[in-house]
């Protein structure tokens, strides 16, 4: 059962100080799926990603990734294992040539082709420049194409389209949409912009207060009683 | 004889232990490590001698403090905003040319040689203490060293001011979001902080000699105390320079030939059992 | 069409960024070319006596440079791997007789493995504690090495009785200005080519990238201790280098060397000439010597001066000298490329 599933988080807990940031949150992503997170400010979306990649401890809970458990690995062994992410706030190598840390993130992976995850994305025309020359829409995909390299079964999206104008962003799902079906990566979307989320995914996690609210396909989302109360409501 | 070593350990512990709170408190509020702290108690020490002989040590203390409060003021109005969005690594660098700059200064105007500051008359005696006679002015720092604690603690909990820096140095950036403005707490708490460095630089002076290597010696010293406490952390700057001041003081008579090589070797030890210092959460 | 200019371009870019072996062998060349002019035109001996030392400085300041260029990282203690060199070096000769050769590179080895030992240790913590952490680390050894008593010499420093033949050649060839100087600055040159060789491995890219954003280096699948640690104990054995040097030249090794105000002045050198170029730092020692030699002629404050040079090449100058030149190049490029087309 679980080892069908890429990505499996059971019962995770993460607490900072005094705060639970998520209470005992469990997700399921399938190979090839396209699963939005969503949940208002603070519902501990960020976190939960941090926590799936390695990048924040867990107080409790496991971590599966295609039904092994990686919940004591690191953020290294995650990433070699086909775990991969991008962050909220662009996260790249700016002094460095597009090429040169495309080819670098490919040296660690066997097999990795960084030219194939540059045309994918649109980026194979700018691989002589240097990183914090490009626009900034570029910038964002530099991230994912970090992420990208080496065909990782997982990515995790931290708010891919913050700050990406509507063309962009409808570029940018368009490129997610096709790496889920001819790449078979499961991609957890966490993002702000609910038409791209509902659009894209195949299937919706709802947060709150750092506790799971919801779960289903986009429509049984949207028409869930405590979604349209907690969230959607106030949002519209 | 060890029950004295403890109390000297606890003197020099005390005068740690405000110069560097005043480093925490700059480190927090402006993501400065201050390379120039040292010369800023020296400089105190400095001022305090000249204006003591004309008015006793009294105004001497008056006059640092508040001709510290104005150097840091000016710090931070003509250096630190200035310089708020380069690297914190170039606004270390500044800090560093402006020691050698205060260095100059006190060298140019006070000679090489090194001068001792008298401590005021009410407090010149000994007591005998376990037996044998340690100097009242000694007990007197540490007296110093807990009110500026006390103060401290009180006005970082218990005031609006203290709850933002407090919030600032965990956390710069959600405080900065919650509209904190972040330049006009600064000048004041910079000035604090250098007056801090001054009013150490004063007490010390009956106790340690006035010289133009007494800033980066109690330089040094009170970056370990910060680094091993944790950086931009009140309670683990407290602690560490209590640990250091023992450090010193027991090691100066147990293991001379080692002496100096005790606070690194402290240092080396808390970094590798945690690398963020004391208070510092494991990264 | 638009393809094969992308590539052109890509490829032009690559080259300038990345000069080949023959065109780093041929500038290697021209350097020397200069230290060997430079050698010959010089007559006077207090000049050369300068440049020397400001050669001597090169070194320690190419090492420390190359911790803030590879690492992001500025240390205030890199005197404790030049004056421990000097020491290690000066005991060894006294206590074991062994050829100077073999002493020399075993120094430099145990330097190595010294800092790559307390790199361990010290890189994890933030950049900015870093540089308090490596201030009081050598101000610590500086503490020990005065105190010390026994052959050290203690706060006087301690004499070096080198062998009459070192390396094959006469001692005095170590001890004349003009000879050592010539002897600085191949070793210079050498130094500069091979960190440029080692750079345009796999270790370049990787350690720069870490530099940049360890975290993502992390997130691409890198572990970053080791190569951090690496690019620390590579910097300390460039710096030791220079400490064997002066410890060859002047015979003599002092605490003052270990003193972190010779950290402190060496990295002015290195801000000075700017560190995003391995050269840069070097370009500042001998900057740096010839103006204080001028400076010092007209005034006692020169620590002043230098703060606030410091200060003022920081704020207003960032890339420092090597940072200019490298402008002026490209620009003076661009316009010899347009006069061409």
């Amino acid at each position: 059962m679980s080892a069908n599933y890429a990505l499996e988080a059971r019962d995770l807990s993460v607490r900072y100080g005094g705060v639970t940031a998520n209470d005992g949150v469990s997700m399921h992503l399938a190979q090839g799926e396209i699963r939005g997170l969503i949940g208002p400010n603070g519902a501990g979306k960020s976190t939960f990603i941090d926590a799936l990649s390695g990048r924040r401890a867990i107080a409790a809970g496991s971590v599966h990734l295609a039904g092994s458990d990686i919940t004591a690995l690191g953020v290294v062994e995650r990433r070699l294992l086909g775990l991969s992410r991008s962050f909220q706030r662009t996260s790249i190598f700016p002094g460095m040539r597009i090429g040169v840390q495309m080819e670098l993130a490919a040296s660690k992976i066997p097999d990795a082709d960084p030219d194939e995850v540059m045309r994918e994305l649109g980026l194979d025309r700018l691989a002589g420049r240097v990183a914090d020359e490009i626009s900034y829409g570029d910038q964002r995909r530099l991230d994912i194409a970090l992420a990208l390299v080496g065909r990782p079964s997982v990515l995790l999206l931290d708010e891919p389209m913050a700050g990406l104008s509507v063309e962009e962003s409808m570029k940018l799902a368009r490129h997610l949409r096709n790496l889920a079906r001819n790449w078979g990566v499961s991609v957890l979307l966490v993002e702000h912009d609910m038409e791209v989320v509902f659009g894209i995914s195949d299937s919706i996690t709802v947060l709150e207060t750092g506790k799971l609210l919801a779960e289903g396909t986009p429509d049984e989302v949207r028409a869930h009683p405590k979604v349209r109360e907690a969230y959607l409501g106030s949002a519209a | 004889m060890i029950a004295i070593q403890i109390l000297n350990g606890l003197v020099y512990g005390s005068l740690l232990m405000i110069v560097a709170s005043g480093l925490v408190l700059i480190y927090g509020l402006r993501r400065v490590v201050n390379f120039a702290h040292g010369s800023l108690f020296m400089l105190g020490a400095y001022i305090a001698y000249a204006a003591s002989l004309q008015f006793g040590f009294g105004g001497g203390l008056l006059a640092a403090v508040a001709a510290l409060a104005a150097v840091g003021f000016c710090l931070d109005r003509f250096g630190f905003r200035l310089l708020q969005d380069r690297d914190p690594l170039t606004v270390m660098l500044v800090t560093f040319g402006l020691l050698l700059v205060f260095e100059d200064v006190v060298q140019s105007i006070w000679g090489k040689q090194s001068y001792s500051l008298a401590a005021p008359e009410a407090l010149q005696g000994t007591v005998d203490l376990f037996g044998s006679p340690f100097p009242v002015y000694r007990l007197a720092i540490v007296a110093v060293g807990a009110l500026v604690a006390a103060c401290l603690v009180g006005w970082l909990r218990y005031s609006r001011i203290g709850l933002f820096i407090r919030g600032a140095s965990t956390d710069p950036v959600t405080t900065a979001m919650q509209g904190v403005n972040t330049d006009r707490l600064s000048g004041g708490v910079v000035a604090v902080g250098a007056a801090l460095a001054g009013l150490a630089g004063v007490v010390s002076g009956p106790f340690l000699s006035l010289s133009p290597t007494m800033g980066s010696d109690i330089l040094i010293d009170s970056f370990v105390v910060v680094v091993i406490g944790g950086l931009g952390s009140f309670a683990g700057a407290f602690v560490a320079a209590m640990i250091l001041g023992q450090v010193q003081a027991l090691g100066a008579v147990y293991l001379p030939d080692l002496a100096a090589l005790l606070p690194f070797a402290l240092m080396t030890a808390v970094l590798i059992w945690r690398p963020s210092g004391l208070s510092g959460s494991r990264v | 069409m638009s393809a094969i200019i992308t590539a052109t371009a890509l490829e032009d870019t690559q080259v300038k960024r990345n000069p080949g072996v023959m065109r780093l062998c041929a500038m290697a060349a021209a350097a020397v070319a200069v230290g060997l002019t430079v050698n010959m035109s010089v007559t006077s001996n207090g000049l050369m006596s300068l440049l020397t030392q400001a050669t001597i400085y090169a070194v320690f300041a190419l090492g420390l440079g190359f911790l803030l260029k590879q690492n992001g990282m500025v240390s205030f203690g890199h005197a404790l791997f030049f004056g421990m060199a000097g020491y290690l070096v000066g005991a060894a000769v006294t206590l074991t007789g062994w050829p100077v050769g073999m002493v020399v590179v075993l120094t430099v080895a145990a330097i190595g493995m010294f800092a790559f030992g307390l790199a361990l240790v010290i890189v994890r913590v933030p950049g900015i504690a870093f540089g308090m952490l490596t201030l009081a680390i050598g101000q610590s050894f500086y503490v020990l090495v005065s105190k010390s008593r026994g052959f050290t010499g203690g706060a006087d420093g301690m004499n070096i009785n080198f062998p009459a033949q070192v390396f094959g050649m006469e001692l005095a060839s170590f001890q004349n200005p003009s000879s050592m100087f010539l002897i600085c600055w191949l070793v210079l040159v050498a130094l500069v080519l091979l960190l440029a060789l080692l750079l345009r491995t796999g270790f370049g890219p990787l350690t720069e990238a870490i530099r940049e954003n360890e975290e993502r280096a992390r997130f691409i699948g890198f572990r970053t201790l080791l190569p951090r640690a690496a690019v620390f104990a590579v910097s300390a054995m460039v710096t030791a280098v220079g400490g064997v040097l002066s410890a060859l030249y002047t015979g003599f090794v002092s605490p003052e060397s270990l003193h972190w105000s010779v950290s402190g002045t060496v990295l002015i050198m290195v801000v000075l000439g700017g560190s995003r170029t391995l050269w840069g730092p070097a370009v500042g020692a001998v900057v740096y010597y010839l103006f204080r030699d001028f400076v010092g002629e007209h005034t006692t404050h020169w620590m002043s001066i230098f703060g606030v040079s410091l200060i003022a090449v920081i704020v207003l100058w960032p890339a420092g000298i090597a940072g200019g030149v490298m402008r002026a190049a490209t620009s003076l490029q661009r316009a010899a490329a347009r006069r061409l087309a």
